[in-house]
């Protein structure tokens, strides 16, 4: 039963626009990342024309709906529409209930939408570690607008911020006061504020976020609007649209989209490297060591920091200039 | 590194309300370590377009409807059509009268679980037949 991985095959198949080589491919790069360098030598002249909007907000607050209701209007427009959603891996079996897709029935059939589920993997910040990379396949694919959904974020995962161009932070009625609304982190990263479930009230919780962003400074230029929607009946979603695309247009205008498209990939850059070093310190402490140190430690023989200080005492790092 | 995982899309063929038994299958892959896609209800169509945009390696229907060969040949029909039946394992769930299960693998059901199946006996069959 198990597959045929030619990525040449795949890749002449995604340049014809066939959805299984795209699948795959995809597939490919979350489950072997080694193998992206392989795939993206292929698309060298990839062009970054696709607009990126992240959708974030917490668990249960309408980001799924709210996707489907977005790339309805976008399809209905004639654009296409590549769609990353991702739900939480379990820290315990490593499985998930990947359950972002069945609020988008409505338009999964359409030519020209394609959407993935992704399980973050134990990758932080509200993402999995495929989702850039995905992003580029879209772009190859010739997606006129990607969305991506975020796993149902707390204060602090704002990774997406790094990804893409318009963020919009999904919150509901009840979320909290003006205390709330005060702290880092996650509230600072709209670019667009909906209080979605607006059947259930929320003009208390726009209010505060109007009072918040009374408080703060934009240095872009760009005041991010709040918008009321009901993402079930569609209720809200061309104003929310609307917005999309007024600050889409002051990105393009500002030239600040050049930023944030240079900023996704130095952030790729950034992760590629972690990545090596993470590999090295695993090469230079065994999990046997760690587990020394730790029962040393219980034993009470507290001793991590000097333990780790000795065990690094002799390494040094250098880059080796080139002659 | 490889991080492989078995994908599985549960999907409800048609419009019976017995949401339970995906659930609880749902959650029983799951915590075995599975990437589960719940589909919810789909007509045939959208479960095709699905498995493939999610490249899933086990489609599972519930069905409680009585409606389980239509659904089934319809859906084995159309993998065919689209080139990808031979890559995606079938199991049918639900209320299916233990008669009607020799005919259904011998459409192409890889298995067929009814009322007191064990949800270790779906993980294990899982596992051990996707590695052939």
């Amino acid at each position: 039963m198990k597959r045929n991985y030619d990525i040449e095959t795949l890749i002449s198949n995604f340049k014809n626009k066939d959805k299984r080589a795209l699948s795959r491919l995809i597939s490919i790069i979350e489950n072997h990342p080694e193998k992206a360098a392989d795939i993206f030598k292929n698309f060298g002249n990839i062009k970054h024309d696709s607009y990126i909007v992240g959708i974030t907000g917490s668990p249960g607050v309408g980001k799924s709906t709210l996707t489907g209701a977005i790339s309805k209007k976008l399809l209905d427009e004639g654009k296409s529409v590549g769609i990353i959603s991702v739900d939480p891996t379990s820290p315990f079996s490593g499985g998930a209930f990947l359950g972002d897709r069945v609020r988008m029935t409505d338009v999964s059939l359409h030519p020209n939408i394609f959407i993935r589920s992704l399980a973050s993997r134990g990758y932080r910040g509200g993402i999995s570690r495929a989702v850039l990379d995905i992003t580029l396949l879209y772009e190859a694919f010739g997606m006129d607008f990607i969305l991506i959904e975020t796993v149902g974020v707390g204060q602090s995962e704002f990774e997406i911020y790094n990804l893409a161009y318009t963020i919009v932070v999904v919150l509901v009625p009840g979320y909290g006061d003006s205390i709330q609304m005060q702290k880092a982190g996650i509230i600072e990263i709209g670019d667009i504020y909906d209080v979605n479930k607006k059947d259930l009230g929320g003009d208390d919780v726009a209010a505060h976020v109007d009072m918040m962003l009374d408080d703060s400074t934009f240095q872009s230029g760009w005041r991010p609007p709040i918008v009321q929607t009901n993402a079930h009946t569609g209720e809200g979603v061309d104003e929310l649209m609307e917005n999309i695309y007024e600050h889409k247009e002051h990105l393009e205008l500002s030239e600040v989209l050049r930023e944030r498209k240079k900023n996704r990939f130095a952030y790729k850059v950034r992760e590629l490297l972690y990545k090596k070093i993470d590999n090295v310190l695993v090469s230079l402490i065994s999990q046997d060591e760690i587990n020394e140190i730790s029962t040393a430690a219980i034993d009470h023989k507290f001793q991590i920091y000097d333990a780790v200080h000795d065990l690094f005492s002799n390494v040094k790092f250098e880059r080796k200039k080139n002659d | 590194m490889v991080d492989e995982k078995i994908r599985v899309l549960m999907s409800k063929p048609g419009i019976d309300g017995h949401w339970r038994g995906g659930i609880v299958v749902s959650r029983a892959l799951r915590d075995a370590g599975m990437e589960l896609i719940f589909g919810g209800f789909q007509n045939v169509e959208q479960c095709v377009a699905s498995a493939i945009q999610e490249d899933v390696d086990v489609i599972g229907l519930s069905i409680h409807s009585g409606a389980h060969f239509a659904y089934t040949k319809r859906l084995i029909d159309l993998l065919e059509e689209k080139g990808v039946k031979d890559q995606i394992m079938i199991l049918v769930g639900g209320v299916i009268p233990a008669r009607d299960f020799s005919e259904l693998k011998a459409i192409g059901v890889a298995n067929v679980y009814g009322p007191g199946t064990f949800t270790r006996d779906i993980v294990d069959f899982i596992k051990e037949n996707l590695k052939k």
